[in-house]
């Protein structure tokens, strides 16, 4: 019996070293690599019952019920209690890429005023949690593209940010042929068009090979897709004078960017009512499609930056935006060569607390964001718009655009004070009203929509009365 | 051998009839069944909430089975005095120790295939998906479950050796929560440059005299598809052999203490 039980310890302790030796030396750093839960912060953000549920391993059920309960508040409306169950689940799975570019997007475009303008407060804490969803998911394009997405089309400014996380999204091997095309917008955006005339080239290359390996319809359609864009490109490369420019023949030849077209922006921003400002003003394009960008943020808003701020400053989520500080954007739609907005920002103290003593008052224009046929004119960066006030070439590099700042102290906005009787008014040097009545040339007819002209005809540049108020 | 057997045999006809067992049992079946209810709510992410409500579930209800199966298994057999009835045939203790957990052990797996059916059918109605290759690999998460019970079980039944039910049920349920987040906190600590060296030397003895339970928790590339696992099945190979290593340290301390233990 003494021999027998010597024999089991003996074995016990072959046992010990054994299974120690494979834990440490084996398992351990395979299971960091692949199985570890990365959930860094859970501790401070989890119940104590959530928290017992996920350190037992059991942090997949929790982030899935968890999820299930996000969706009933999605459809009841309820943003606000998404935000820490999309942060829960992200750090108790971060394997969950839906749930971070589904975050990513509702965080950065779910929260907006009563009228429909975006909080861009979120964008940093949105761009964050895509940041944080690419480096714990590198192995697929996902976060990546996702990411690029949110600067390319919701920052619509920074576009070499765009560019650089589309091109890592096309380095994942998993990246969606079709999504590819998207690098080339990206550097057209950015003003690069030969690189964006060489990504659709070679993704038109990819498409073609791939058609030929599998005859199926979404491969026919991208092919088409980028043989259409690259055509597009080439011409407006031609056209716009950029090849030109590049050669240094541009001063010899017509193009359409040439010569610089004036915009004579002009703007006024009058506080009609406490919380409640009207902003109007001139943009010499006839064309519809023009959208200025109006700022109205606190002077000393963080990293603020001329038409913007550095976006993607912060690698933190934080899901509760600074509530002291102000920043209202919106897109001024331009017609008939005016625009005229009022905005009410009396409805949402949380988003504009106007907590601040003065207020920067920004109109900013980047020819970068125009449609096609309004870039035809001004070309990629501008290099065919003009503004004898303001345009800037140091607001953003390589790019020419419209920028000028106003400024309105709180008093002013909230009607306190002396302003409590008078109207505030602020408004650029060359600022002149609008007449109420149009010259004929004015009026932009569209072809085939008016059978009778509106008004009596007149001589060109004869007004029927009224004129400038 | 025949002994080991014959108890194993008659244990998982007990475990069979304890209603409490096929309680627990019922209502995670339930609560797997109703799963496809609840993905269906989750935006976008109807199949990786499935999983992991399922595979959640099934480690669940197992964790409570294994544990409530095992820590009765010897008290119960000496305060019934059932025990004096096997011993006095030939049948050593040893035996009839390796016999319950073996018992224990396929009663569990009995148990958990049975869930595990019923993962795979919920899934697959809820994804239309019939295709055996995309059903099987779903099956791995309970294969290790599987381990991770049969290493709770055997804890437990080395507990129950020594210690009455209630307090077995705290040690080994303590354990197991011990055993499932101390490789993350072991890791952490190892890599920590502000930690002392004497710290780090107790965690490293810690961690490799407590089982992880943490090892056989690979459900998230399951979940999460996209993850590319380099060597899994090696992967799996290893920690099983770990367990059967920590199964056969616990069996063995079990034997010791059980046979000079008065029944």
């Amino acid at each position: 019996m003494k021999k027998s039980k010597s024999m089991l310890i003996g074995a016990m302790a072959v046992l010990a070293v054994g299974q120690g030796l494979m834990s440490s030396g084996v398992i351990l750093p395979q299971w960091s690599k692949n199985y570890k839960p990365r959930a860094e912060g859970i501790d401070g953000q989890l119940g104590p019952d959530q928290l017992l549920f996920a350190l037992a391993g059991f942090r997949e059920l929790i982030a899935g019920i968890l999820w299930v309960q996000a969706d009933r508040f999605f459809e009841t409306g309820n943003y606000d209690a998404i935000l820490p169950i999309i942060r829960l689940v992200t750090l108790l799975d971060p394997k969950q890429i839906d749930v971070y570019s589904t975050g990513m997007w509702h965080i950065g475009y779910n929260f907006t005023d009563e009228e429909q303008r975006s909080d861009r407060r979120y964008i940093p804490s949105a761009l964050a949690l895509g940041k944080e969803g690419a480096t714990k998911n590198d192995y697929t394009y996902e976060m990546f593209f996702e990411t690029g997405w949110m600067w390319y089309h919701k920052v619509q400014d920074d576009f070499p940010k765009a560019v650089d996380w589309f091109l890592q999204a096309q380095e994942k091997k998993d990246m969606q042929q079709a999504r590819k095309n998207v690098l080339g917008m990206a550097y057209q955006r950015n003003g690069q068009p030969d690189k964006a005339l060489e990504t659709y080239l070679r993704l038109y290359n990819e498409s073609d090979a791939l058609l030929k390996k599998e005859q199926i319809y979404s491969h026919f359609q991208n092919k088409e897709t980028l043989e259409k864009n690259a055509d597009n490109t080439l011409i407006r490369m031609i056209q716009r004078g950029w090849l030109a420019e590049q050669e240094g023949t541009f001063d010899q030849g017509s193009y359409d960017t040439k010569p610089p077209f004036d915009v004579q922006f002009s703007a006024r921003v009058t506080v009609e009512e406490a919380r409640v400002i009207r902003v109007e003003g001139f943009w010499g394009v006839r064309p519809v499609g023009t959208r200025v960008r109006f700022i109205l943020r606190d002077s000393d808003y963080p990293d603020a930056i001329p038409g913007g701020m550095l976006w993607d400053k912060t690698d933190t989520v934080s899901l509760d935006p600074p509530r002291d500080r102000t920043w209202a954007q919106d897109e001024l739609f331009v017609r008939n060569q005016r625009f005229n907005r009022k905005l009410d920002l009396s409805k949402d103290p949380t988003m504009y607390s106007f907590l601040q003593p003065e207020y920067t008052i920004e109109f900013y224009y980047n020819p970068r964001v125009a449609p096609p046929h309004i870039q035809d004119k001004f070309g990629w960066s501008g290099e065919g718009m003009t503004d004898k006030n303001f345009l800037r070439t140091d607001v953003r590099e390589g790019s020419r655009v419209v920028f000028t700042q106003l400024t309105l102290t709180r008093d002013q906005i909230l009607r306190r004070g002396e302003w409590a009787d008078k109207v505030p008014i602020v408004q650029t040097k060359n600022f002149i009203a609008p007449r109420n009545v149009r010259t004929e040339d004015e009026i932009l007819v569209t072809p085939g929509m008016l059978s009778e002209p509106l008004e009596p005809k007149l001589n060109k540049g004869e007004r029927l009365g009224g004129g400038e108020n | 051998m025949r002994p080991i057997l014959s108890i194993a045999g008659t244990t998982v006809g007990e475990a069979i009839r304890r209603r409490v067992l096929l309680i627990i049992l019922l209502v995670g079946i339930l609560f797997l069944a109703i799963a496809p209810g609840l993905s269906i709510l989750s935006a976008r992410q109807e199949r990786a909430v499935l999983i992991g409500l399922t595979l959640g579930v099934i480690q669940l209800t197992s964790v409570v089975i294994a544990i409530v199966l095992t820590v009765y298994m010897i008290p119960n057999e000496i305060e019934r005095r059932t025990i004096y009835t096997i011993l006095c045939k030939p049948v050593q203790r040893w035996q009839f120790l390796v016999g319950k957990y073996l018992g224990a052990v396929a009663a569990l797996a009995l148990m958990m295939a049975m869930m595990t059916v019923v993962l795979i059918v919920v899934y697959a109605i809820q994804q239309q998906v019939y295709s055996p290759d995309q059903l099987a690999p779903l099956a791995k998460a309970p294969v290790m479950f599987f381990v991770q019970m049969s290493l709770l079980a055997a804890v437990a039944i080395f507990f129950s050796t020594f210690v009455t039910p209630l307090v077995n049920f705290f040690l080994s349920g303590g354990l197991y929560l011990i055993g499932s987040a101390f490789s993350s906190f072991f890791e952490s600590i190892s890599q920590s440059a502000n930690v002392q060296p004497f710290a780090k030397g107790i965690a490293t003895f810690a961690n490799m005299i407590l089982p992880n339970f943490a090892y056989y928790n690979v459900q998230n590339p399951l979940i999460n598809p996209q993850q590319a696992i380099q060597n899994e099945t090696v992967y799996y190979i290893q920690v099983t052999v770990y367990g059967l290593f920590y199964i056969g340290i616990l069996l063995v301390g079990g034997i010791l203490i059980f046979d000079r233990r008065e029944v």
